[in-house]
């Protein structure tokens, strides 16, 4: 067994994308794609050699650089997934923002709090006038086989944190079902839209980076519930095609407060997940930890 | 054709006579056919033109039952005023359904034993280019809950602009003011009233339409500002049981248009199929359209996705600046030349397969796309030197691809298909050292 959960992110990753191109018929161009990987790798290995090391830093820069590729592999491939443009240097520009705010990016303590994906498509969608996000192109027919991997992955722990997916999708999934009750919508108009792949690939895959939310597993539920509350209203008040990825974006930096109100150790790749064994975080309420 | 369908969609499209004559010659072939929208029977077909949050939808109208009978209601997201409403002129369906069909080009196979020279020089000339120098009282009845926000008179149509509180209430007004709407309709106005949308209500006056002394209606074109970019297809689908087609061209300055809720996918395209099918590429296209479809039912297909300055080959001459305005197209000045994108979406629905209206999105994509279909013709002179017998040689192989793919495409019997390819008697290929001296 693999003991890097990034390793089966990317596995699962790829082979989404595998069926992005085959199955769904996806016409993206190969030369955006190497771009975006490319990209991704160089800005990690140049900015890990260029930039000072965090003090204390116990391996040398070249170790590092080396040990870090799985993180600039999986932000590569969630942007081949999610991004959509016909420009292969508007790529280059997404992977690099969405490296470089790993780096640029951080709270006093050194932790960087946007979704490097995440950060990249809106790079992408703020400063360039050739980049969009396909929300439907994904269908509705998969989503019970998307599901299921995707449950499988997180419940064996190597996708991401249930804690961050879990409240997303059943905040979202309650808000969908409370809309469509109002409007008098049949049922399924409700199950047309919770069965959206790009729905699940953003719950289970962007929502659960462990190095960018919350540290404290109360944190992190909030933190989803308020995501999940911003993506409905972008989506059913302003219309807004691209909702998640924006509400994500406009939320992530409350994860500093939220880890300031919560305190607990920050998650470390290649290591055993801190906090899912710290049974005392479920029930902790911020006073007592500060 | 049901009741509902007449009533309650903007049904669409005026009969369009195929015009397979008149042959533009560009780069990838000689265009010799499409495959336009009355192909499919009762295709609604609709512009939508859109920029940021404004757009202009052209419903066109199809109805041929009588016309006092005749009555549509649309949701829209805003109180439209009069200036907000116009009675278009239905050539410009015709002209953008013709521009955006699926096509059939042909290509004839040199002599094999001539010199070769190369065709890539003719590719820019060719290429068509654009022409360049070539837009109440409100009445409540309280028992209801409706609101008559507007009435007008636009051309050969009265139109009222309702709001409603209840749906049962906007039923029995839409019942008693003599609109036959059909029954149990009131769950489906709901949604709409609840979201705040308004209805756009229209039938026919009889007196304007005899004075105006035209033989079809003429399509209903609305203006509005919302970010809503949608196009309500439930309401039609009240009892209906079958699929209905519905075709979109959207125009934008930006790029590819797509859907947001459903998948979009292109329609298989570029395909090189036998030459017999020249004289039915009408039935080729509808057998193709129909397998793409059993294929992936939830699906808006794109036919058509290109800069409207060009095309390549042209079915006819890009639309004008001025043809562009009649539909819609309201960041063109007269007499400029029209930058817009224009993208054709089939989309063939059904209340199972399609739960929901129609979301769209512009997007960036400029990529070009359309519906293409090739005939390559074999040389049919002399063919004795060795290039020429290699060539005949390989025919047979050629003509089986050509089959195989027809039957991918159309789900047509291959053997049917085999017995209707050229006879080509079988050579052997020449001898190496033949081909050296």
């Amino acid at each position: 067994m693999l003991r890097d959960a990034r390793l089966y992110q990317i596995g699962f990753l790829s082979i989404f994308l595998g069926f992005g191109v085959w199955g769904r018929d996806w016409s993206l161009q190969p030369q955006g794609m190497i771009m975006a990987i490319a990209a991704c790798l160089l800005t990690q290995v140049l900015l890990v050699l260029l930039l000072p090391p965090p003090a204390h830093s116990p391996i040398p820069r070249w170790r590092y650089a080396l040990k870090s590729w799985p993180s600039a592999a999986i932000t590569s491939l969630s942007l081949c997934l999610l991004l959509r443009t016909n420009h292969p240097l508007t790529m280059v520009l997404a992977g690099g923002a969405a490296i470089a705010s790993k780096f640029w990016l951080k709270s006093p303590n050194h932790k960087h709090f946007f979704n490097p994906a995440n950060f990249g498509i809106m790079t992408a969608l703020m400063f360039t006038r050739d980049a969009w996000v396909s929300p439907g192109q994904w269908g509705t027919e998969w989503w019970a086989i998307m599901l299921f991997a995707c449950l499988g992955g997180t419940i064996a722990g190597r996708v991401g944190r249930w804690d961050t997916s879990a409240p997303f999708l059943g905040t979202f999934a309650l808000l969908e079902m409370g809309r469509n009750a109002w409007l008098g919508w049949s049922w399924d108009v409700a199950v047309h839209h919770l069965a959206s792949g790009s729905l699940l690939l953003f719950a289970f895959f962007m929502l659960t980076d462990p190095r960018s939310i919350p540290n404290a597993r109360p944190a992190r539920i909030i933190w989803a519930v308020s995501i999940a509350l911003l993506t409905f209203g972008l989506r059913y008040a302003f219309f807004v095609p691209a909702a998640m990825f924006w509400a994500l974006f406009i939320l992530s930096p409350t994860t500093l407060w939220l880890d300031l109100l919560w305190p607990e150790q920050r998650f470390q790749w290649g290591t055993a997940d801190a906090s899912t064994k710290s049974p005392r975080t479920w029930l902790a309420l911020p006073q007592t930890r500060l | 054709m049901t009741l509902l369908k007449r009533l309650l969609t903007a049904t669409l499209a005026i009969a369009i006579t195929l015009s397979f004559g008149s042959a533009a010659r560009a780069f990838c072939g000689f265009y010799v056919g499409k495959a336009d929208a009355d192909l499919f029977n009762e295709a609604s077909q609709v512009i939508l033109a859109r920029d940021g949050d404004r757009t202009v939808i052209t419903m066109a109208n199809d109805y041929q039952g009588d016309l006092d009978e005749f009555a549509m209601v649309v949701p829209v997201p805003t109180v439209l005023e009069e200036g907000q409403i116009n009675v278009g002129d239905s050539t410009i369906i015709d002209r953008l359904d013709a521009f955006t069909a699926p096509r059939l080009v042909e290509y004839f196979d040199p002599d094999p034993c001539a010199p070769r020279w190369d065709y890539r020089d003719r590719a820019l000339l060719e290429s068509a280019e654009a022409p360049v120098p070539q837009a109440a009282r409100p009445s409540a009845d309280s028992d209801l809950g409706v609101t008559v926000e507007a009435e007008y008179s636009i051309g050969e149509y009265d139109i009222q602009i309702l709001s409603a509180t209840e749906s049962d209430g906007l039923e029995t007004w839409l019942t008693q003011s003599g609109y036959r709407i059909p029954e149990h309709a009131s769950p489906l106005l709901q949604p709409y009233i609840r979201q705040g949308m308004n209805f756009f209500v229209a039938k026919v006056n009889l007196e304007a339409f005899e004075r105006s002394g035209a033989e079809f209606l003429n399509p209903l074109q609305i203006a509005y500002e919302s970010s809503k970019f949608m196009l309500p297809i439930r309401l039609g689908m009240t009892n209906a049981n079958g699929d209905q087609d519905l075709i979109v061209y959207a125009l934008s300055p930006r790029g590819q248009v797509e859907l947001t809720n459903y998948r979009t996918l292109q329609i298989p395209s570029n395909e090189t199929i036998p030459v017999f099918v020249e004289p039915e590429f009408d039935k080729f296209y509808t057998s193709l359209f129909e397998t793409a479809h059993t294929k992936d039912e939830a699906v808006a297909f794109q036919e058509y996705a290109w800069d409207i300055r060009s095309c390549d080959p042209c079915s006819t001459t890009p639309p004008s600046a001025e043809e562009l305005r009649k539909a819609g197209v309201f960041w063109v000045a007269p007499n400029e030349s029209p930058d817009a994108f224009v993208t054709r979406l089939h989309i063939r629905y059904n209340r199972s397969t399609f739960p929901e209206d129609l979301i769209f999105q512009e997007t960036s994509n400029r990529q070009n796309f359309q519906g293409r279909y090739i005939l390559q013709h074999p040389f049919e002179g002399a063919t004795s030197c060795p290039a020429g017998r290699d060539y005949t040689a390989g025919l047979p192989e050629r003509f089986e691809a050509e089959a195989q793919t027809l039957a991918r495409l159309t789900g047509w019997d291959i053997n049917e298909i085999r017995a209707q390819l050229p006879d080509v008697s079988a050579v052997e290929p020449a001898n190496w050292w033949e081909r050296l001296w």
